[in-house]
């Protein structure tokens, strides 16, 4: 392979299967959440801090969510930042630390078992450390840093963030009566001893304000920054437009980041600057709508596909629930039914409802390109291959999309009512709709275990496909 | 005597579409031929399928922000 003026044309591209293993056990992980909510509606429809809805949020959060963002950008991140990943190997590791720590965090959260959390949380950790050195390594190759890459290392550092502070929140709810018993020289004694001073430094803050600074590090600092920045390159990419305004998007991306450290800051210390931070978050992702709509405005792709428009309903979601966030963090506001509801109706809106729909877009994106990719890339010319919206049902995604905003909105509703009955609907209609987006899912996959081709005209049937097990029919 | 060459202009075109024009391309580019083909990105997922088919790519950005690649037989 040639070397080109501007850049090497060396970059491979990168395994179907890395990031495809992350999305299978994230699709598998979703329904499990909401089916969850469908037996349980008091996680939403009572106080959110209790040890099931904790269990369930983590489920959601790292099974889903976490592992369809990460899996995404071992694909996205080295071709969107034209290089390679600097090791599948360990991103493979990765996969393996956290399937155990997300499935063992989960089961021991609703256990109450704080210490197994911070043992699997532990290895939850490693794998995010394998993570972020593999992304930070392939980072360090990018040939033109951009507006993307710094969305993308900042992302990097709050994920790192919010584990730290998960696992200090985990250690401070320890108790290390085992100390007293351990002799001197034991090899244990000294890891017990920092996590019990790391336990007694953040006794002296209040744990519901560190425990809202963990999810908005995550929410925010990772989910949001992510889909900041590699929104600038995929929205121009999927519209066929361009960045309109490379300092604004920078703009946006520095005052999410400024206004997050001051609201992590201010939810820390239960600071009464936390409006201050809140509208230079504000400020951020208003910035961020404009671009949006600067980008939108300038497409030569007029039609909007569906994927698009889930990302889309998703950011009219933001409009909604940042406000909501910010007036929820007015100081002195009291603690009432209604406002620790509406707590829960801003986590899960955000969540559910920004972040979730975001992903399923995505997705919609993603698969079935990753699966187009490997089963049929190397056929064009040879075969007559389908085109990528053959891989799945249009109607599907468009029902699949209506039932999930649906079912998300009705259990946003039973929360602010602190209904079961209301949760119960919107969790059973979110179900259905997930339901849908697995089959199209599965119409997708047989496509990935079962490719099927045509013969070009005038080419022999025998013509052998490359590298894969097709089916050869007849045009 | 320069080579012949084969235009193939992918831009304003979604993924795969860009990847999938220029391999049906490349079946039927004569021996000694020179293809090039204009992306709107640089075409990662391109270079693997073209060494898998014997083919060597050299990509230039354009002024424009457009991508030149010319892909000739190894």
């Amino acid at each position: 392979m040639g070397v080109g003026a501007s850049g090497p044309a060396t970059a491979f591209a990168p395994s179907v299967t890395v990031p495809l293993r992350f999305v299978v056990a994230g699709v598998l992980a979703l329904p499990a959440a909401a089916l969850l909510l469908v037996l349980r509606p008091d996680l939403l429809a009572a106080y959110h801090y209790n040890q099931y809805t904790v269990a369930a949020t983590h489920l959601w959060v790292l099974g889903f969510l976490g592992s369809v963002a990460m899996g995404a950008m071992y694909q996205l991140v080295p071709v969107a930042l034209e290089t390679r990943l600097h090791s599948e190997r360990l991103a493979r590791w990765h996969f393996v630390l956290h399937l155990v720590g997300v499935a063992g965090m989960v089961w021991m959260f609703w256990r109450w078992d704080l210490k197994q959390v911070g043992h699997f949380g532990s290895a939850l950790a490693a794998g995010v450390a394998l993570f972020a050195y593999n992304l930070g390594r392939t980072l360090r190759t990018v040939p033109r840093w951009n507006v993307v890459a710094s969305g993308i290392a900042a992302a990097l550092g709050w994920l790192g963030l919010t584990v730290l502070a998960g696992l200090a929140i985990a250690a401070a709810k320890c108790s290390y009566d085992s100390l007293a018993t351990l002799p001197p020289g034991h090899p244990l004694r000294p890891a017990l001893l920092a996590l019990q001073a790391t336990a007694t430094w953040l006794g002296r803050f209040d744990p519901l304000g560190v425990m809202h600074a963990h999810a908005h590090l995550g929410g925010v600092g990772f989910f949001v920054m992510l889909i900041m920045a590699v929104s600038f390159k995929l929205l121009p990419m999927f519209t066929l437009g361009e960045l309109q305004n490379p300092r604004r998007a920078g703009a946006a991306l520095g005052l999410l980041n400024l206004g997050l450290a001051g609201v992590g800051l201010t939810l820390f210390l239960r600071s009464r600057g936390q409006p201050l931070a809140g509208l230079v978050v504000l400020a951020g992702l208003a910035l961020y709508g404009l671009e949006v709509r600067a980008i939108l405005r300038a497409r030569k792709r007029r039609r909007l596909d569906w994927a698009l428009r889930y990302f889309l309903v998703a950011l009219g979601l933001l409009a909604v629930v940042a406000p909501l966030g910010w007036v929820l963090g007015w100081p002195g506001l009291p603690a009432t039914q209604l406002t620790t509801q509406l707590e829960t109706v801003y986590g899960w809106l955000g969540l559910a409802g920004v972040v979730s729909l975001t992903v399923l877009g995505f997705l919609y994106k993603i698969v079935p390109f990753q699966v187009w990719y490997h089963s049929y890339a190397r056929q064009v010319g040879r075969f007559r291959v389908p085109a990528l919206a053959d891989l799945y049902s249009e109607r599907l995604l468009v029902a699949g999309l209506g039932l999930v905003l649906t079912g998300v909105l009705g259990a946003a509703l039973g929360a602010a009512l602190a209904s079961e009955l209301i949760v119960r609907a919107g969790a059973l209609v979110l179900l259905a709709g997930l339901g849908v987006f697995l089959v199209n899912l599965g119409r997708m996959f047989r496509h990935f275990w079962r490719p099927r081709l045509e013969p070009l005209p005038g080419s022999a049937l025998s013509s052998k496909p490359v590298g894969v097990d097709a089916e050869v029919k007849p045009a | 005597m320069s080579a012949e060459t084969v235009e193939v202009d992918a831009r304003g075109l979604e993924p795969p579409q860009p990847l999938m024009r220029i391999l049906e391309a490349l079946a039927g580019l004569p021996d000694g031929a020179v293809l090039r083909a204009r992306t709107d990105r640089r075409p990662m997922h391109l270079y693997p399928l073209l060494a898998e088919r014997g083919f060597t790519a050299e990509t230039q950005e354009q002024s424009d922000g457009s991508f030149l690649t010319l892909i000739r037989r190894a």
